[in-house]
């Protein structure tokens, strides 16, 4: 696994950090509360693991749409927090003016292809290009704060993301035995 | 995402039809363009085999194509080649329509004589794919024969990238440029007007930056190697992303069925200790231990610790509650020192932290 063990280490750190915060151990809670400070827990720990990416400022950002979150994630990530809201040099003039740039390439090219030889079998090369367009579409809803990005760092931002997220999974899988196995010895 | 169908077909993806339709589709135009200006006879007759190779395919993609304005070009081809072969209108009709034939020299010539006859005859294939990779097959093929291949696929590459970028002004252009070039491989010649090799040199650092981000991926998403072209191994990619994100959904469901009958403030606190100072909101909880106890065990626990054990050890929670009565520690504690593992270590992985015999004293007489 290409993640450091320093990065498990801070993650699980923060993680027991937000349960205790959360008092998740409590019983005041419901069932639903409680998954939710976990799952809450789980992500601001991976943010504050990670450091300062991409994506971890789109997933702060989403994260803090939701009022309730607000003090746990200040709990969880401290500083961090103020400098993973910053909306990054200009997060949303990008993909604003990414669009206009898009619909206007996308009018040239419709037409020269108007004007252009007529193929009755469009070209694989443009069927391929489709499908991939539709799979990066998925790919940026998928990704915390993916709209925003394009080709390469879509790409890169996905790798990082999907690490850190494998090495969420792992550590929750560990923490879930654990608890597991205490809970048969009591 | 705009270069990155080109990519696929620049790169040269064997493994996948596509790049060969999509090349055969590009030739197949430029070779449309090619019908009226020169056809250099001398290049045709004289030359290299491979030269050979390569114009039998334009000229039998111009018979298929345009049997009618193609004819005179088309008997002059057919005139010439009969020449160095001798039978060469089914001998082209062949080339046309096996892309096996450039590997393979001897068999298509040999086969030649047993084809149809009648070339013009026969009307212009409506299904332009199957016909199609052959001719793109061949002329790239032969090619790769040549000394200087790189240059033609990098020029294939531009031009197969920069192909939806064409303006019609842009292909008039293209005849003269590839009607003035003496050589046959004149579908490698880059168009002008187009991007030149600083754009190009930047295009192309841009795929392969692209390219490895993929293959990291691939490397990242199990039995994704195998998978070739694009749209495929972003489809695994997205499953593997989805499969993870519910996977936390589920284990925070579960560690909340869980988790009442836990108290982690004490996992905690030795988390703290082993990693340094950490600001806990809530004091560890309280609980002391019996000292002699801890001290009984510490001589055991450090070698214990220095003691990797391979398979994922479950450390007693034991351990973490300060709470827990020395009873338990009487039954559990002496028995496994190996268990007195640093939590941190066991959950996290298998560092030999040189700092853990260090800390575990100073965490046994925390707790």
């Amino acid at each position: 696994m290409q993640v450091p063990n320093s990065f498990k280490l801070a993650l699980l750190k923060q993680m027991l950090l937000g349960f205790q915060l959360s008092a998740v151990s409590s019983n005041s809670m419901s069932f639903h509360e409680r998954k939710n400070a976990i799952k809450l827990s789980a992500d601001a720990a991976m943010v504050f693991a990670r450091g300062s990416t991409r994506w971890t400022r789109g997933l702060v950002s989403s994260l803090s749409k939701n009022r309730n979150n607000d003090g746990l994630l200040r709990g969880i990530l401290g500083k961090k927090y103020e400098r993973l809201s910053l909306p990054c040099c200009n997060s949303w003039k990008i993909p604003r003016s990414r669009k206009i740039l898009k619909r206007c390439l996308g009018l040239c090219s419709r037409r020269k292809k108007a004007t252009g030889p007529q193929h009755d079998v469009e070209s694989s090369r443009t069927l391929a290009r489709r499908l991939a367009k539709k799979r990066i579409q998925v790919l940026k809803k998928l990704l915390p704060g993916g709209e925003s990005m394009e080709g390469f760092s879509l790409l890169d931002q996905t790798l990082d993301y999907a690490v850190s997220l494998k090495a969420q999974v792992d550590i929750m899988r560990r923490l879930l035995k654990i608890s597991k196995a205490s809970n048969l010895n009591k | 995402m705009e270069p990155r169908g080109s990519s696929g077909v620049g790169s040269g993806n064997s493994g996948t039809y596509t790049p060969e339709i999509a090349e055969s589709l590009r030739f197949e135009e430029e070779i449309q363009s090619l019908i009226d200006p020169s056809f250099d006879a001398s290049s045709a007759a004289g030359g290299s085999f491979t030269a050979l190779l390569g114009l039998p395919a334009n000229q039998a993609v111009e018979l298929l194509h345009h049997p009618g304005p193609g004819e005179p070009p088309a008997s002059a081809a057919t005139d010439t080649l009969r020449l160095p072969f001798g039978c060469s209108s089914t001998f082209v009709e062949r080339a046309a329509r096996f892309s096996v034939f450039a590997t393979d020299d001897s068999p298509a010539s040999s086969s030649g004589g047993g084809l149809s006859p009648g070339l013009k005859a026969e009307p212009p294939d409506s299904d332009s794919p199957p016909t199609l990779p052959a001719p793109a097959g061949k002329p790239r093929r032969p090619s790769k024969r040549k000394e200087c291949e790189k240059s033609k696929a990098k020029a294939v590459a531009k031009k197969s990238k920069s192909a939806e970028e064409n303006t019609s002004a842009a292909k008039p252009a293209a005849e003269e440029n590839t009607s003035g070039d003496k050589l046959p491989y004149v579908h490698v010649r880059a168009r002008r007007g187009q991007a030149t090799d600083s754009h190009s040199l930047a295009e192309r650092a841009r795929r392969e930056k692209i390219n490895a981000r993929m293959k990291l991926l691939q490397e990242l998403v199990p039995g994704c190697s195998k998978i070739t072209g694009t749209a495929l191994v972003l489809d695994e990619i997205i499953n593997h992303v989805q499969s993870l994100q519910r996977q936390v959904e589920f284990l925070s469901m579960k560690l909340a069925a869980v988790n009442p009958r836990i108290d982690f403030s004490g996992l905690d606190h030795i988390l703290s200790a082993e990693c340094g100072p950490l600001a806990v909101a809530s004091g560890c909880g309280g609980g002391a231990s019996d000292p002699a106890m801890w001290a009984s065990d510490t001589a055991a626990s450090t070698g214990g610790i220095r003691r990797m054990p391979a398979p994922p050890q479950i450390w007693h929670l034991d351990v973490v509650h300060p709470q827990q009565s020395s009873t338990v520690w009487e039954n559990n504690g002496v028995a496994h020192p190996h268990f007195l593992l640093s939590p941190a270590t066991s959950l996290v992985g298998y560092d030999p932290a040189s700092s853990v015999p260090l800390n575990s004293n100073r965490l046994k007489t925390e707790l």
